[in-house]
């Protein structure tokens, strides 16, 4: 599997399989944003589509120093979404919708948080398997340190090192992708 | 002043442990582990949330082949011949047709053109494509491809740029554009019944492309490409 930087590279050169690869890669996680903002399968597919056909003609504007292809991803897919809101509510068409789906009245959920989950997701896809097999037992199984020692038979210091270091990897990409991004990034994919 | 212990944060992010009266008299005084706590606990919680997200889908094909398309007819790095392959050039710098000359075989032999005429009265179409124009090409030229279950491939084409050497249909491997299948060329009228090659994979030469081709023997496709388009199912 190629790297994210590879990947990069390859896109800004104008690799049409490169495009494949990210859309392999990140398309389900920008499906999945577009679904929850705009609460219908066929908007979410056209907002889809729109995103990475706009990565392809702003590829040029991609900038590593910036964050990875997923943030910059989510950061367009997002920005597609929300117009698409907009011009939907015009005519009030998914308004109804989208009300339901982006802000139901007792659980208001924000798109900024749901690019943040998604990023965070990624990473934990990628730690290391040991630090990432600790972290998902504490997060999705809610074993304390000493229950997931004795699950995985890791020594109890292992298992707070691999927990420790395992959120800070997930902190730094959150920090790096996060909804910070898209405000960060405003400037030359503004236009996309 | 003592900063707390990084585990015990963790401890507290996780709510895996309460804070105790040492660490809350610590955090009311001290920005940075506080700091530190709040952003550690986002990142927790986060992570709990992130459990829906883990086993996502693969993105379906269909959206796929709608932004190649898109792409197909938008300033690509494929539409003309620009250099050749070799140079200092990485491999994936090239346009892609570049390379199509050592990737294709000549399958002229195996085409067969028929009049539309003769086609069977109950047919049915297991793929069609929309074939839109590159960017230099005029928009008004457009087509329609529809392969049939017996393996035959309707071409419809209208306004087609005059050319002094002919249309060739051609099956593209959009994974890997140097990999393509020539098909048969358009006579003169606006629409042809090709035979697809027996045992070519469409799922993978799903991308139907109409060449300008010189008549210059050269078997290879010129790179000059006109209308495109991906097949369908």
């Amino acid at each position: 599997m190629i790297s994210d930087d590879e990947l990069a590279e390859r896109l800004r050169a104008g690799d049409e399989k490169a495009l494949r690869t990210a859309y392999e890669r990140h398309g389900s996680a920008v499906l999945y944003l577009a679904q929850r903002l705009l609460g219908n399968r066929a908007d979410a597919e056209d907002v889809t589509q729109l995103t990475f056909v706009a990565a392809w003609s702003g590829r040029a504007t991609f900038d590593p120093q910036r964050g990875t292809i997923l943030g910059w991803l989510l950061g367009i897919a997002r920005r597609k979404a929300i117009d698409r809101i907009r011009s939907a509510a015009r005519d009030g068409r998914v308004a109804e919708n989208v009300r339901a789906q982006v802000a139901p009245p007792d659980q208001p959920e924000l798109p900024e948080r749901i690019v943040d989950r998604l990023v965070v997701a990624d990473e934990l896809s990628r730690l290391p398997a040991e630090q990432r097999r600790t972290l998902e037992l504490a997060f999705f199984d809610d074993l304390t340190h000493p229950q997931i020692a004795a699950v995985t038979g890791l020594p109890l210091g292992t298992v707070k090192s691999h927990i420790r270091r395992g959120l800070a990897n997930l902190r730094r990409r959150w920090e790096v992708d996060g909804a910070a991004f898209g405000s960060r990034s405003a400037g030359p994919t503004r236009a996309l | 002043m003592r900063h707390l212990d990084p585990d015990r944060l963790v401890l507290l992010a996780l709510s895996e442990e309460n804070e105790g009266p040492g660490d809350s008299g610590h955090l009311a005084q001290c920005a940075v582990c506080r700091d530190e706590l709040d952003s550690l606990r986002t990142v927790a919680d986060l992570g709990r949330e992130s459990e829906d997200m883990r086993d996502l889908p693969p993105p379906p094909e269909r959206i796929w082949q709608r932004i190649e398309t898109d792409i197909a007819v938008s300033p690509a790095p494929v539409t003309r011949l620009g250099s050749r392959p070799g140079r200092s050039r990485p491999r994936w710098l090239m346009p892609v047709l570049a390379a199509a000359a050592a990737a294709v075989l000549a399958v002229a032999g195996t085409v067969a053109v028929d009049r539309l005429v003769h086609r069977a009265p109950a047919e049915r179409v297991t793929a069609r494509a929309t074939l839109s124009p590159l960017p230099t090409v005029p928009s008004s030229a457009a087509g329609t491809v529809r392969v049939l279950s017996d393996g035959e491939m309707r071409v419809d084409v209208r306004n087609l740029p005059l050319t002094t050497g002919f249309h060739e249909v051609w099956l593209i491997d959009p994974d890997d554009p140097t990999r393509m299948v020539a098909i048969g060329n358009l006579s003169a009228t606006s629409d042809a019944l090709l035979t697809v090659p027996p045992g070519i994979d469409m799922n993978r030469y799903r991308l139907v492309d109409i060449s300008d081709e010189p008549h210059d023997g050269d078997a290879a496709h010129s790179g000059h490409s006109l209308l495109r388009g991906t097949l369908t199912y």
